[in-house]
């Protein structure tokens, strides 16, 4: 009976010092390099030389039997997953970082913008792209195609207007401004569908007419958005000014 | 160990103590993270206050200093201190509603100071009601400044925390902290919304979001007459059902008010709707979009352009010629321009969206058009080709030389458009056709979809 105490104290003094002297390693640090960055990540309707790239490596290794042509379609997101499940990486059909870094690929260096020329090096709209569809894949998931690519154009609206920040990523990350950013649903992967509505929404695409806000009737809080100026529905979002 | 009654206890009191060292953790971490917090906001606030400290210095320089060198200077200055300050505040955790007017204010106070360089450095003097309009702005800034000092002052004595989002404002001191933060910057907002509209010439001016459209005409359409055109835009064949969308009261008042319908084609599944917008003067087709999947290319980029030339003369858009083009999910955008003779007019832009597995049209955009487009006086060029050559950098490498006229805030100008490589890149360069001078020089950024400017 004594030895049971005795052990039962050993045991409990073990884990206090395990616990108490293991600090938690800059939580912050760890989890910005989570998502917060926006590295180059291939998906699905991405198209061009890095696709080919991984359509190469992945049809040399069995996992894709398609033709390498450079986008980013059904076969090549089925060959992706499995990729990513055999090799135990998280699998969501997205070639980012850590997945480009197994097939031994690096982005970062990509042949074609070095080719190009240095002064564009870098420049595209694919930050964005991803960014908006994010954006929208967390807001308007449930709503049909037009309603996603009103929720991108009010975004873009926004960026314009002088009342809002000026750039697409002050906008969506702007304090206490989209509830799915507040709440982390906006680091979902975004589907087929989101990704082509924030395409076109950055195309000039406007459902909204230039509207810079919207809100669900049943589940918005604040009394002020009822006192904007009311122009149309779209799925369950009133849009307004 | 013939007593197995202490087996239990000892493995609740170890679960006990597990979840106290995992609770101490969590609640030094969230403390951690909380003050991590703190510091940001605390920065951006105190950040706001100097930015706007010395917006408002540098706007009372400007309205004593003579020399035109040292106005651009300080409007420069006042420019990037007040997008600054504009964009700490947009970071800080108060709702959009409390700090709407003063954002605006701050973007404009920048967005006028751009437009006051421009004008100066084209020689033009300012005005006396420019100098009035940076009065304003001055007096403005000093209120803002004002409050702002005055909450920085009683945040500092009270301890302040402004974590609202995180603390959701448990304690007493917290929400007061809020609230004080949130009443300042309210009723600062109600002071800027007295101040009048700035008249300038700039994208964020007041001016530029109440624009009107000018290719509508008067002529009032109702809403069966506005179906019966959705219904012919797309091909009466191929529709199905048709249902209009839920308008609010307000809406009218948008850019161009419009009856929006979705459109089901005959025999097809919900999910696979077109969506249309016809406007309710005039009663033309403002947007069209039709997300169905394309499965694959069949035919090429000049097939397809070659269609949407044939659709936007079907449609009552003759002389439209194709500028850039974009590929993407099976589909391609070609950027269409109004053409006046020999003068590609920029301003009149439609975008025409083709799928490439049977060459229909998936998209149709023309809002910029219906925005802009009307019968104007084109002017003839003052300079010759030659003359305007002589403008351009002498090593620019130029591939072909036409006639646009391109936007330039509220007026269009009349340019010599260069087209051309410099040191591999691609670069356009509008130089103006009247006076000689540099109005515009874009960047071509190509890849394998298409091009891009910038």
């Amino acid at each position: 009976m004594k030895k049971g105490l005795l052990l039962t104290t050993i045991f409990v003094l073990v884990f206090l010092s395990i616990f108490m002297f293991y600090e938690p390693k800059n939580l912050l640090e760890s989890s910005a390099n989570g998502f917060l960055m926006a590295p180059k990540v291939l998906y699905w309707g991405t198209t061009g030389q890095d696709v080919k790239d991984v359509q190469w490596k992945l049809r040399n290794w069995k996992y894709y039997d398609g033709k390498v042509d450079g986008v980013y379609g059904a076969r090549t997101y089925r060959a992706v997953r499995r990729f990513q499940a055999k090799n135990g990486l998280n699998i969501d059909g997205v070639v980012g970082p850590s997945t480009a870094k197994a097939m031994g690929l690096n982005f970062q260096a990509s042949k074609t913008a070095v080719k190009a020329s240095t002064s564009t090096a870098g420049i595209n709209q694919k930050g964005d792209v991803y960014l908006l569809a994010r954006a929208i894949h967390g807001e308007a998931r449930g709503e049909p195609y037009v309603g996603k690519v009103a929720v991108g154009a009010v975004i873009l609206n926004r960026v314009r207007h002088p009342s809002f920040p000026n750039t697409v990523a002050g906008v969506i990350y702007q304090p206490l401004a989209f509830t799915a950013v507040a709440d982390g649903q906006m680091n979902l992967t975004p589907g087929k569908d989101s990704i082509k509505a924030a395409r076109d929404a950055l195309n000039g695409w406007d459902p909204s007419y230039g509207c810079v806000y919207y809100w669900n009737p049943a589940t918005a809080t604040s009394k002020w958005i009822w006192s904007r100026k009311v122009v149309l529905k779209i799925g369950k979002h009133w849009f307004g000014n | 160990m013939k007593d197995k009654r202490w087996i239990a206890p000892t493995i609740l009191a170890l679960v006990l103590v597990l979840a106290i060292v995992w609770g101490y953790n969590q609640y030094t971490l969230s403390g951690k993270l909380n003050t991590a917090l703190t510091n940001s906001h605390q920065r951006l606030l105190f950040d706001v206050k100097k930015h706007v400290e010395n917006v408002q210095v540098a706007l009372s320089k400007a309205l004593v200093s003579e020399s035109r060198e040292q106005n651009v200077l300080l409007l420069s200055q006042i420019m990037n201190e007040a997008y600054f300050a504009q964009d700490k505040l947009s970071q800080l955790p108060v709702t959009h509603a409390d700090i709407a007017k003063t954002e605006k204010f701050l973007t404009q106070v920048g967005d006028y100071s751009y437009s006051l360089m421009k004008n100066h450095l084209s020689g033009q003097e300012l005005t006396s009601k420019q100098r009035e309009a940076l009065f304003n702005l001055q007096k403005g800034s000093a209120g803002f400044n004002a409050e702002l000092s005055d909450l920085h002052d009683k945040l500092v004595e009270a301890n302040f925390n402004i974590n609202s989002i995180t603390g959701k404002g448990k304690n007493r001191l917290e929400k007061a902290n809020e609230n004080m933060l949130q009443t300042r910057l309210t009723s600062l907002e109600k002071q800027m919304g007295k101040s009048p509209e700035l008249i300038y010439d700039g994208p964020f001016s007041d001016q530029q979001l109440n624009k009107k459209p000018l290719a509508l005409g008067d002529k009032k359409i109702t809403l069966a007459e506005a179906e019966k055109r959705a219904r012919n835009f797309v091909g009466t064949k191929k529709v199905g059902k048709v249902t209009s969308f839920e308008s609010g009261k307000d809406a009218s008042t948008v850019r161009i008010p419009s009856y929006t319908f979705s459109i089901f084609p005959k025999n097809a599944s919900k999910e696979s709707a077109m969506y249309i917008g016809v406007s309710t003067k005039g009663g033309k087709v403002v947007w069209m979009e039709n997300p169905r999947a394309v499965s694959k290319a069949n035919i090429s980029v000049t097939q397809a352009e070659k269609k949407a030339l044939k659709f936007l003369e079907e449609k009552g858009y003759p002389n439209m010629e194709p500028n850039y083009s974009l590929k993407y999910d099976g589909t391609v955008i070609f950027n269409f321009t109004y053409k006046d003779r020999d003068v590609t007019i920029y301003p009149d832009l439609i975008k025409v969206k083709v799928a490439l597995d049977n060459g229909e049209v998936v998209g149709f955009d023309a809002s910029t058009y219906l925005m802009n487009h009307q019968n104007r006086k084109i002017p003839t060029p003052k300079i010759t080709k030659e003359k305007a050559r002589e403008y351009v950098k002498i090593d620019f490498d130029i591939d072909s030389i036409r006639l646009a006229l391109i936007p330039k805030g509220k007026n269009e100008v009349l340019c010599y458009e260069f087209k051309g490589k410099y040191k591999d890149s691609d670069f356009i360069i509008y130089i103006n056709a009247l006076n000689g001078s540099e109005e515009d020089v874009l960047q071509i950024i190509k890849n394998e979809n298409g091009t891009l400017t910038f």
